[in-house]
């Protein structure tokens, strides 16, 4: 399955980036554009991993460079909901350190404000 | 999972209760798209859960990459290969292989510590895919190949099956 990606404007100017399927290296490279894209005009980025079933290093750099272009405008992006292996992977990697990880909706939003 | 380096020795596939299926690629990304069907069927083969699925992708496109990326400095056309084998019922052992020049992933120029991810780290060798590696592999090792007038790498990555 080829790696889908959507974008859903919430309340609060929160912009959710849904990612769906295996991120891995032909995944990462489905969606670097449109990454970059969302990154180009978010504020508050809330990236939505719930369907993410595979995360290797190159889907971890799809996801960290574009965080990092929100983040160093001054914006905030949060992880959402990753399963228990895509959060080892984030763990390990020590992704969360600057993109804070959160299983709950309201408490992700709640530390985009 | 702490990754535990092993003797040589213990790489053999003498004793092997399936037969060595082997997977070769040439030293460009694209082909990397072959790596999960392959995965599949081996997992499929084994009834390996999930999790530990996800470890070996994880550990296989990392090892591969490097080879292409930092062995073969993106060079195309270049072969490389992945075996592996199942030495005894609890363990599958893959090997990957190619023909580049000595390229140690597991050096610890390589593998120190980083504390704050930034986005180079994830452009050079080593850095945080091989602290993946060592974290989702149960073994891993490497070997400087010479073979003939040629030379080459070998990366042997274990996995310890769940009961």
């Amino acid at each position: 399955m080829h790696m889908q990606l959507s974008t859903q404007e919430m309340d609060g100017g929160i912009t959710r980036v849904e990612l769906d399927g295996r991120m891995d290296i032909a995944g990462a490279a489905a969606v670097d554009l449109k990454m970059n894209l969302v990154a180009g005009s978010a504020k508050k980025l809330l990236i939505d991993l719930q369907k993410v079933s595979f995360l290797g290093s190159m889907g971890l750099r799809s996801i960290v460079l574009p965080a990092r272009a929100v983040l160093s405008k001054g914006g905030k992006v949060v992880i959402f909901a990753p399963t228990e292996m895509v959060a080892s992977v984030l763990k390990a990697s020590n992704i969360d350190s600057l993109l804070p990880i959160h299983n709950d909706l309201a408490a992700a939003t709640a530390a985009l404000q | 999972m702490n990754a535990i380096a092993f003797p040589a020795e213990t790489m053999a596939v003498e004793g092997t209760v399936k037969p060595v299926s082997r997977l070769t690629l040439k030293s460009q990304l694209e082909d990397m798209a072959a790596l999960w069907a392959w995965v599949e069927a081996i997992v499929a083969e084994y009834s390996i859960s999930p999790d530990t699925a996800f470890a070996i992708h994880l550990c296989l496109e990392e090892a591969i990459s490097n080879v292409i990326r930092h062995g073969y400095s993106g060079q195309p056309n270049h072969a490389l290969t992945v075996d592996y084998a199942s030495p005894n019922a609890h363990e599958l052992v893959f090997t990957v292989e190619d023909q580049a020049p000595p390229f140690d992933p597991l050096h610890p120029s390589l593998v120190e510590e980083l504390p704050a991810p930034t986005p180079e780290d994830f452009l050079r060798p080593g850095g945080r895919g091989i602290l993946l590696m060592r974290k989702f592999a149960s073994t891993i090792a490497y070997q400087r190949l010479k073979n003939g007038n040629g030379s080459g790498n070998r990366l042997t990555i274990g996995f310890v099956l769940p009961q």
